[in-house]
């Protein structure tokens, strides 16, 4: 059984179709990326997977159980973790509550304050903010408020994560530190990853499949490899 | 550590001589202090929706009215206690808070307020209209706290009311929900993609702020001894917010800091007729548009630039 399943999903907004009927496995494990032209629907497909907004049609299952009308607080709580392309941080919060909130809404145990925040001082070093854990988060810089959103979202302790262009604005050397830590994310710490990104050169690096999506439709499904020598790829991303 | 000991030093401080003033003041000052710890408790207890979760509700007044009407018709009718009746009011304030918060917080926002306003209106409607029951504006007679009336005794009823009522908000904002209001506040959205059951929190913060205001009204009734519409009345919902925004929403001190300077403001320019909550209207819009975080920012400036001035000082002293 695949980690994640959607099927035969449909969003329409008004006369949009912007997914019209997207299929797609995720195995546990997994580096995916999602790829597609501007306005493909790859945001759409996140928001309805993490149950910020519902599909039209069409199921979500997790765990083959299916979640589709599940509000979204309770998918993050099943294990499914998104960040936003554009970051969305709690700005008069500082960094290390921005984390606390991911942390204490996903408690097994009891809740003890102290621990908690261990915690999130320890994701908040991970990403690489441990220096800001007091700063209050409208005052980071766009990268650090992306660094956030990944530490927020691991807090969650996430089975899958859903990582929305998260390399956006950096530079080369900073792109290859984060997808060594992506990679690090799986590895050690066996969370799968669903990817969108535009930089192609990442999720040739990093994703072991990669899902097309264009006009709301599964354009085609591959090895990074298969994907980028796709005649229907290089039509959709260049045109005719 | 340090921060937390201050508070507490402050705080402890703010008690002693609270329950020492009033041996150095006379029947009206009395009074007035009265009346301001009425406000505290309710302009602590609004900002812990409109300061902490954004819902700007425009029905806490309303909750005050519930809390007074309710305890004052239950010792007049049923002869409860008075005490029992405060604690009874404070429920009924809860549950219906309650209600009106399941059916509008989905909504949040504009709708929340507009409905909220509506609800208050009904309540005053209703309590002007049941003659027979409120005797509407002519006001009710309630029984008071206390066999023997003394404003000693309410001074301090009323100071233990606005602790207790000072403690539920503090321990609520320092707690695992006080995190999450200020999260929902942020950005909904984010806050439920981290695991945040928004709709709960903002009943939750909308149920605990409701009782707190049937408390304050229940206290604040049987100390008048005669309770009007004027209670669940926009006017005072209005002066409540003033209080809130000018003395700065979403601070621990903010309400408190509000209550006190214009409650006491107000007693000097009662002369001037009802125009003084026009006059603090338009304060808190100029307030809420060019000092959003009202006194406490203000002071909270100052002293930052006060701090900067001194960390420069040696570096400009140096360099001449």
């Amino acid at each position: 059984m695949s980690l994640i399943e959607g099927r035969a999903v449909c969003r329409y907004f008004g006369g949009v179709n912007a997914l019209a009927n997207v299929n797609f496995a995720i195995e546990k494990g997994s580096i995916v990326g999602l790829i597609g032209p501007n306005g493909a629907g790859k945001t759409t497909l996140f928001n309805v997977m993490a149950g910020t907004i519902k599909p039209t049609t069409g199921r979500i299952l997790f765990h083959g159980e299916d979640v589709t009308d599940q509000p979204a607080y309770r998918i993050c709580r099943k294990g499914i973790a998104r960040t936003f392309q554009i970051p969305r941080p709690f700005g008069t919060m500082t960094c290390l509550e921005n984390v606390v909130v991911g942390i204490i809404n996903n408690l097994n145990g009891p809740y003890v304050k102290s621990d908690v925040e261990d915690k999130a001082r320890i994701a908040l070093k991970f990403v690489g903010l441990g220096d800001l854990i007091a700063t209050e988060a409208r005052n980071l810089n766009v990268v650090q408020k992306k660094k956030l959103e990944i530490a927020r979202a691991l807090a969650t302790g996430p089975e899958i994560l859903l990582l929305d262009e998260v390399l956006g604005g950096l530079n080369t050397q900073e792109i290859g530190e984060a997808i060594e830590f992506i990679r690090l994310l799986r590895d050690k710490q066996n969370i799968t990853i669903f990817w969108i990104e535009h930089i192609m050169g990442a999720i040739m690096q990093a994703a072991e499949r990669v899902i097309v999506l264009d006009q709301g439709t599964v354009l085609m499904e591959g090895t990074p490899r298969e994907v980028v020598s796709d005649q229907r790829v290089i039509r959709a991303y260049l045109g005719e | 550590m340090s921060q937390t000991k201050k508070i507490c030093c402050v705080a402890a401080l703010a008690i002693v001589l609270l329950s020492l003033l009033p041996w150095s003041l006379g029947v009206y000052k009395l009074h007035v202090m009265i009346v301001c710890f009425f406000y505290v408790m309710m302009a602590a207890s609004w900002n812990l929706i409109a300061g902490y979760t954004g819902q700007v509700s425009f029905g806490h007044a309303a909750f005050a009215g519930i809390g007074a009407y309710a305890s004052a018709l239950l010792s007049l009718k049923a002869g409860v206690s008075p005490w029992i009746g405060v604690i009874l009011g404070t429920l009924i304030a809860a549950v219906l808070g309650f209600c009106l918060g399941v059916i509008c917080l989905k909504m949040g926002g504009i709708y929340l307020s507009l409905t909220t306003l509506g609800f208050s209106a009904i309540i005053q409607i209703v309590i002007i209209n049941e003659y027979e029951i409120t005797r509407g504006t002519m006001g009710l007679q309630v029984p008071g706290f206390f066999a023997e009336y003394s404003k000693l005794s309410y001074y301090y009823l009323l100071l233990i009311g606005a602790l207790i009522t000072l403690a539920v908000v503090y321990a609520a904002i320092h707690s695992r929900l006080g995190v999450n209001f200020r999260a929902v506040q942020n950005d909904e959205r984010a806050a439920a993609s981290l695991g945040v059951n928004v709709v709960r929190v903002r009943v939750l913060a909308f149920t605990i702020s409701s009782a707190l205001a049937g408390f304050a009204g229940g206290l604040y009734g049987h100390y008048l001894l005669l309770i009007t519409p004027e209670i669940p009345s926009l006017d005072q919902q209005f002066l409540v917010l003033s209080m809130t925004v000018i003395g700065g929403m979403g601070s621990f001190a903010g309400p408190i800091i509000g209550a006190f300077s214009l409650e006491i403001l107000s007693e000097y320019i009662r002369v001037y007729g009802e125009y003084h909550v026009l006059v603090f209207g338009l304060v808190a819009l100029v307030a809420a548009r060019f000092a959003p975080r009202g006194i406490v920012g203000i002071a909270q400036d100052i002293g930052m630039v006060k701090r900067l001035r001194r960390l420069m000082a040696p570096a400009v002293r140096g360099r001449a």
